[in-house]
C-alpha cells in the first residue's frame, strides 16, 4: 500500500472515495442493466458490464495521468477547450444524432465513440471560468470588468447547451454562479440575474409556444414541471416517480441486497438517471446515506485542498470542479426521491455513462493534480524548514 | 492569496447550503420509506413478481399402429407493437410496404393495401399490442421472423408472440368423441380418463414483469421444472376406424338417422379397434358429438333375446330343437298384445328357427312358461351373466344397465315376456357388445379395452392387460348352442344379406321401438341394430352397429345396421393378416390416374404434387397458374394476372380467387362452395376499385 501510494499523489481520501464509488458503480450497474441487456443483447449482461469496466479502468488511467500534470498548464488548456467547445456545441445542435428529441451526442470520428458535447463544454467552461477568475481576481468587484466579463462566456455555453438539455444547462449555470460567488463576485451584481433569468425563461417559453421546432424539448420540460408541481395523475405521467418511490419504499432501511432490485425492470434508465433509486432499493437507507457521504466527503476534502493551495487558479479550479460534481450528484438524488422534477442527470462516477465517466475522471484528475502540487509544496517547505532547523542545531 | 479568508467563508456557506440540500433529500427518503412506505410496498407486490405456471407438454394419443390420434402443437398469437421505442417514423415507413406485402403473401387473407392501412392506423392510434393474427403455425412464425421490421425482434421491431398449445387430432373426426378433449375443466373421452397421465406436471417459474408488460423469468432455471405428459397407446386401428366411420356416415345419411354408433372389438382381449359415434346436427350434418356406444343406455330389443335363450338353456328348459307354437303372429299376454314381424305368423318352429327369424312371441312364451312361477330365477340368470353391472370402462359417462328384479314395484305380469325380447330393460351398445363378445370368446367376458399402454419418451411405462369380467357366463354347451343360433341368423334368418362366400358372420339383428318422451307415444322411434362376430368358426372380432330412429320406414336391423357391419367386417377381413396367408401384389393395369387439380397459386400446387408424387409440368415461373390434367401429368399454364385487369379465376379454389381479386381492390361475393365456375366480371375487363364481383362455385 505504502509503495502504491508512492506513485500516486494528491489527497488519499479523495482517491479512496473515488475508488469506492467506482466499485459501487460496478455493483449497481451490473444489477441495473438487466433490462437493457435483455432489450439489446439477448440478456447478455456481460457485454455492458465489461464495457462499463473498460470505461472505469481507462477513467482511472485518465485520473492518474492528469494528476501527474502540473495544474498550471490547465489554464491554457481551458482557453483552448473553451474555444473548441463552442463550434462543437453548434455542430451537435445542428446534426447531432437524434435521441429523444434531444441532440446531445456527437461521434468522435476515429474511435467511433459518441459523446455528449455538453460534458466537454461543462468541463471547459468551469476551467475557463476558473482561469478568468484568477486573471481578473482584482477586478471582481467591478460590474463590467468582473461580473459581465465572467458572465458572457458562461452565457454563451449554457445557451448553446440549453435547447437540447435544459437541466445540464441549468446545473452548469448554477455551478458557475456558485463558483463566481465563492471567488468574490458581488452578490448585488449577481442579483441582476434574478429578473434577467425570469425574463429569459419567459422568452424561451414564448418562443417554444409560437415556434415549437426551435425548442423541441419544451413540451417535455413543461410536462415534467407541471407534473411535479401539480402532481396530477395522468396515464404514464408519474410513472417514473412512482416506480422510483416503490423502489425506495421496498428498499427500506437495509435494502433488498445486491442484485435483488426488481424496480430496475420498471424504472427508465435505472443504470444512469435513476441509479440512486436502485441504491436505495438494494442497499436501503444506509446505502443511500453512504453514497451521499461519498460526495460530501469529496467536497469536504476538496475544500481542504483549497485552504492550502497557493495559486488562486488552483483554488478556483478545485472549487468549480468539485462543486459541479457534487451538485450534479445531489441533483440526481433529489430527482430520484422526487424532491425535484424529473431530469436526466446521471450520478457522477456511479452511473453507467461511458464518455461522461471519462469527463468526470478528468475533473477528478485535475482536482488531484492541484492536491498533488499542494502536497509537493508542503514537502518542499518541510524539507526547507528541517534543513534550516538542522543548521540551527549545528550552529 | 490575500483574500482566502473571504473565499473560504463563502465556500463554507455554500457547503452548508449543499448540506441542507442533502438533508432535504434524506428527509424525503425517510418520508417515502417510513410514512408512505406501506402504500408503495403494497403496490410493488402486486406489480412485480409472480409465480407463473409453465404448462407441461401434454402427451400424445396414438393409434395401435403408432399413428397420432391427438397431439399438442404449438400455435402462436402474433402481435405487433407499432409504437415500440426503437421504431422511428423513418424505420416504420421504410419497412411498411415490404412488411405488408409479406404478410399479405403469407396469409393471403388481406391485400397488401389493407395490411398497410391497418398497421398505419395501429401506429397512429398509439397501439402497443396490435393483433396481427391468431393461430399461427410454427412454420409461419419462423417465416414471419424474417419479415422486414419483424426481423428486428421484440424490442427493436415490436414483434411479439405468445405461444399456446393447441390440441389437434390429425385424423379429425375419427373416433373424435372417444379420444375426447380436455378444455375449460371439462374432460371427455380418453383425454379425460387419462388426464393425469397425459397432463404431466406443470412447472413453476418465478417471473418478473418488465417494461412492456412482458413477463421475464427471474432466474435462468425454472423453480419447478415441468414434466412432460405421458403418451397413450390406444387400441384403435386407424384404418378400421376410418372404414367404420365412413360406413356409418353413409348409412345414417341414407336413412336420415338421428344418430348411430359402431364399435368393433377384438374377441380375445376386448380391445376396441374402432368406435364411431355420429349425431345429426342442427344443420343436417353429422358430428361426433356424443358417445352413444358408451353412454346411451336404451332398450336393446331383439339383440337381448340371446341372453334370454341362454338363461333358459342354462336351466335346461330348452334345446335348439325345442318346438314352440307362435301361432298367427299375434299373442296376448295379460291383455297386452305382442306381434311378430311376419304377417300371419311363423306357426310352430324350433328355438333355432325362432331365434333366426327373431320371433318375439317364441321367446316371450318360452320365458313366460318356464319362469312364470319364479321370475327372479330368470332375472338371477341374467345377473349371473353380469348384465346388470356397468362394465367400468375408464371413459366417463358409461350408461348404467338396468334389469329390474322381480321384486321391483314396477314389476308386472308382462314384465317377463317383455324383458325376454329386450324391453323393460336398458343397456348400452357397448354392454350388448360385451355380452356377444363373451359368447364369441367361449363364455369368457372381457372388459372393453381402449388403451394398451402408457409410454413416456417412447418407452412403455405401463401396460394394460385384458380384464376378465367373468370367466364363464354360461356352460360350454350353452355357448356352442347359441353360437349355432347366431350363425343361423345369417344363414337363413333375418340377416341373410350378410352372407359372404369368403368368411362367415354370426350375429343378431335387433329392432327396438323406442317411445321417447320427446317424440310422444304416437311417434315411435326405432332403433335398428346388429351385433355379431366373425369369422363365425373362429371368432376374431365382435362388432355392434346401432342406428337410431331411422325414418323412411326402413327400420329393420338387417337393412340399416347390417350393411355397416358388413363393410367393416370386409375391411377387417381383407386387411387382417390373421385371415390371410399373404396379400396379392397389385396388378400392373391398375395404375393410379392423375388427379384433376384446381388452378391456383403455383408454389402451393407444386408442393402438393410433390407430396403425393404426381408429375407436374411447369414451364414458366408464373405465380398463378391454370391447370390442365393430361394422362400422366398435370400441366401448369401461366395465368395472366395484369394490374387493373380482372383475372380469370375460373377453375381456381375459392381462397385463391378471393385473394387475387381482393388484392386488385374488388369486393368478392361468393355463392356455393368448391371451385369457381363462373365469375360475374369477365376476365380482361378493367378493375373498378371497390366494385363487387360475384363468384359462382360448383
Amino acid at each position: 500500500m505504502q509503495r502504491l501510494f508512492k506513485y500516486i499523489g494528491g489527497d488519499k481520501a479523495i482517491w479512496m472515495v473515488v475508488l469506492f464509488m467506482a466499485l459501487s458503480s460496478v455493483l449497481l450497474v451490473y444489477s441495473s442493466i438487466v433490462t437493457l441487456a435483455y432489450k439489446y443483447q439477448d440478456g447478455n449482461t456481460m457485454y455492458y458490464i465489461l464495457k462499463h469496466a473498460v470505461f472505469i479502468v481507462t477513467g482511472f488511467g485518465f485520473i492518474y495521468i492528469i494528476h501527474k500534470i502540473n495544474y498550471k498548464y490547465f489554464s491554457r488548456v481551458a482557453q483552448l477547450l473553451f474555444w473548441i467547445s463552442i463550434p462543437l456545441l453548434l455542430l451537435t445542435l445542428i446534426m447531432g444524432a437524434n435521441l429523444n428529441n434531444a441532440s446531445r451526442w456527437l461521434v468522435i470520428p476515429i474511435i467511433n465513440q459518441s459523446f455528449q458535447t455538453s460534458d466537454l463544454a461543462k468541463l471547459s467552461l468551469i476551467m475557463f471560468t476558473a482561469r478568468t477568475l484568477s486573471i481578473r481576481k482584482d477586478q471582481l468587484g467591478d460590474f463590467y470588468q468582473g461580473f459581465l466579463a465572467l458572465l458572457i462566456p458562461v452565457g454563451i455555453i449554457t445557451v448553446l447547451i440549453l435547447p437540447a438539455n435544459f437541466s445540464t444547462a441549468a446545473v452548469l449555470f448554477t455551478t458557475c454562479m456558485m463558483l463566481m460567488f465563492m471567488a468574490g463576485v458581488k452578490l448585488k451584481h449577481m442579483a441582476v440575474l434574478i429578473p434577467a433569468g425570469i425574463g429569459a425563461l419567459a422568452l424561451i417559453f414564448t418562443i417554444a409556444t409560437v415556434k415549437p421546432e426551435l425548442f423541441p424539448r419544451a413540451e417535455t420540460w413543461k410536462k415534467r414541471v407541471e407534473r411535479f408541481i401539480g402532481g396530477e395523475e395522468d396515464r404514464d405521467g408519474n410513472y417514473q416517480v412512482e416506480q422510483a418511490k416503490i423502489a425506495i419504499a421496498s428498499g427500506g432501511v437495509t435494502g433488498k441486497g445486491p442484485g435483488n432490485s426488481t424496480q430496475r425492470n420498471f424504472l427508465p434508465h435505472p443504470y444512469s438517471d435513476f441509479i440512486y433509486a436502485i441504491v436505495l432499493e438494494e442497499y436501503g437507507l444506509f446505502g443511500g446515506l453512504i453514497v451521499m457521504m461519498f460526495y460530501l466527503i469529496l467536497l469536504f476534502r476538496s475544500i481542504k485542498i483549497v485552504q492550502k493551495v497557493e495559486h488562486s487558479f488552483g483554488a478556483y479550479l478545485v472549487l468549480g470542479l468539485s462543486f459541479s460534481l457534487v451538485f450534479q450528484g445531489l441533483i440526481n438524488m433529489a430527482v430520484n426521491v422526487n424532491l425535484l422534477p424529473v431530469t436526466g442527470q446521471p450520478l457522477p462516477l456511479v452511473s453507467m455513462g461511458g464518455t461522461s465517466l471519462w469527463f468526470t475522471c478528468i475533473s477528478l484528475g485535475i482536482i488531484l493534480s492541484v492536491s498533488r502540487s499542494v502536497e509537493q509544496n508542503e514537502i518542499e517547505a518541510e524539507t526547507a524548514k528541517s534543513k534550516k532547523g538542522g543548521n540551527y542545531v549545528v550552529s | 492569496m490575500e483574500d482566502k479568508g473571504s473565499i473560504l467563508k463563502r465556500t463554507y456557506f455554500l457547503y452548508m447550503m449543499l448540506g441542507v440540500f442533502a438533508v432535504a433529500i434524506l428527509f424525503k427518503v425517510f418520508q417515502i420509506v417510513f410514512v408512505q412506505g406501506e402504500q408503495w410496498r403494497e403496490k410493488a407486490e402486486n406489480l412485480t413478481i409472480q409465480y407463473r405456471t409453465i404448462d407441461a407438454v401434454r402427451g400424445n394419443i396414438y393409434a395401435l399402429d403408432g399413428s397420432l390420434l391427438a397431439t399438442s402443437v404449438p400455435i402462436y398469437e402474433v402481435r405487433f407493437d407499432p409504437n415500440a421505442e426503437a421504431i422511428s417514423d423513418e424505420i416504420f415507413n421504410q419497412n411498411l410496404d415490404t412488411l405488408s406485402q409479406c404478410l399479405s403473401k403469407l396469409f393471403k387473407d388481406k391485400s397488401k393495401l389493407a395490411y398497410k392501412q391497418e398497421l398505419t392506423h395501429a401506429r397512429n392510434k398509439g397501439e402497443r399490442y396490435h393483433l396481427i393474427r391468431r393461430n399461427v403455425k410454427y412454420t409461419d412464425l419462423k417465416k414471419m421472423r424474417e419479415f422486414p421490421l419483424f426481423n428486428r425482434g421484440r424490442y427493436k421491431g415490436g414483434f411479439l408472440y405468445v405461444q399456446q398449445n393447441k390440441r389437434q387430432k390429425p385424423f379429425r373426426v375419427l373416433a373424435a368423441r372417444t379420444i375426447g378433449y380436455d378444455r375449460d375443466g371439462s374432460a371427455v373421452g380418453l383425454e379425460g380418463a387419462y388426464d393425469a397421465d397425459l397432463r404431466g406436471v406443470s412447472g413453476k417459474r418465478l417471473m418478473k414483469k418488465i417494461a412492456g408488460g412482458v413477463w421475464m423469468p427471474v432466474s435462468s432455471e425454472n423453480e419447478v421444472e415441468p414434466e412432460d405428459g405421458s403418451d397413450l397407446v390406444t387400441t384403435i386401428d386407424v384404418n378400421i376406424q376410418d372404414v367404420a366411420e365412413s360406413a356409418l356416415l353413409k348409412q345414417v345419411q341414407k336413412h336420415g338417422a338421428a344418430n348411430g354408433c359402431v364399435v368393433l372389438m377384438e374377441v380375445a382381449t376386448g380391445e376396441i379397434r374402432a368406435i364411431a359415434n355420429l349425431q345429426r346436427g342442427e344443420d343436417g350434418r353429422y358430428y361426433e358429438s356424443y358417445n352413444y356406444a358408451i353412454g346411451a343406455s336404451t332398450e336393446p330389443g331383439s339383440t337381448f333375446k340371446l341372453a334370454s335363450y341362454m338363461a333358459a338353456m342354462e336351466d335346461g328348459f330348452i334345446d335348439l330343437d325345442y318346438k314352440i307354437e307362435t301361432g298367427n303372429g299375434k299373442y296376448e299376454f295379460y291383455g297386452t298384445r305382442m306381434f311378430d314381424s311376419k304377417e300371419g305368423g311363423y306357426g310352430t318352429i324350433t328355438v333355432k328357427e325362432a331365434f333366426a327369424v327373431s320371433s318375439n312371441i317364441a321367446v316371450a312364451k318360452i320365458i313366460d312358461k318356464f319362469y312364470k312361477s319364479d321370475p327372479q330365477k330368470f332375472i338371477d340368470r341374467l345377473y349371473s351373466m353380469r348384465l346388470n353391472e356397468p362394465l367400468g370402462v375408464e371413459i366417463a359417462g358409461e350408461g348404467k344397465p338396468f334389469i329390474k328384479s322381480a321384486n321391483d314395484p314396477s314389476w308386472s305380469g308382462i314384465s317377463l315376456p317383455w324383458i325376454s325380447h329386450g324391453y323393460e330393460v336398458s343397456m348400452t351398445p357397448l354392454q350388448i357388445l360385451t355380452l356377444y363378445n363373451a359368447v364369441a370368446n367361449d363364455g369368457k367376458m372381457v372388459k372393453p379395452m381402449f388403451v394398451k399402454g402408457v409410454q413416456k419418451h417412447g418407452k412403455t411405462v405401463q401396460e394394460f392387460e385384458p380384464v376378465v369380467l367373468k370367466d364363464r357366463i354360461a356352460s360350454k354347451e350353452t355357448i356352442s348352442k347359441v353360437k349355432e343360433m347366431l350363425e343361423e341368423v345369417v344363414k337363413n334368418g333375418t340377416a341373410t344379406n350378410l352372407r359372404d362366400a369368403n368368411f362367415h358372420i354370426a350375429g343378431k339383428t335387433g329392432t327396438a321401438q323406442i317411445a321417447k318422451g320427446k317424440l310422444g307415444y304416437d311417434k315411435v322411434a326405432y332403433q335398428a341394430s346388429f351385433c355379431g362376430y366373425f369369422p363365425a368358426e373362429d371368432p376374431k372380432y365382435t362388432c355392434i352397429v346401432v342406428v337410431n330412429a331411422p325414418s323412411k320406414n326402413v327400420y329393420y336391423g338387417n337393412v340399416v345396421a347390417g350393411p355397416i357391419f358388413k363393410e367393416i367386417a370386409d375391411k377387417v377381413y381383407s386387411t387382417s393378416i390373421d385371415f390371410h396367408e399373404e396379400l396379392k401384389e397389385q396388378k400392373d393395369g391398375e395404375e393410379l390416374r392423375t388427379p384433376v387439380s384446381k388452378s391456383g397459386f403455383a408454389p402451393d400446387l407444386a408442393e402438393v404434387f410433390q407430396d403425393i408424387d404426381v408429375k407436374y409440368i411447369q414451364k414458366n415461373q408464373a405465380e398463378w397458374v391454370l391447370t390442365q390434367t393430361s394422362p400422366d401429368s398435370v400441366d401448369m399454364l401461366p395465368a395472366t394476372i395484369r394490374e387493373n385487369l380482372v383475372p380469370n379465376v375460373r377453375g381456381m379454389a375459392v381462397e385463391d380467387a378471393v385473394y387475387l381479386l381482393e388484392n386488385m381492390g374488388l369486393k368478392v361475393r361468393i355463392d356455393g362452395k368448391g371451385v369457381v365456375k363462373y365469375q360475374s366480371i369477365q376476365p380482361g375487363e378493367r378493375v373498378i376499385k371497390g366494385g363487387t364481383i360475384k363468384l359462382q362455385l360448383t
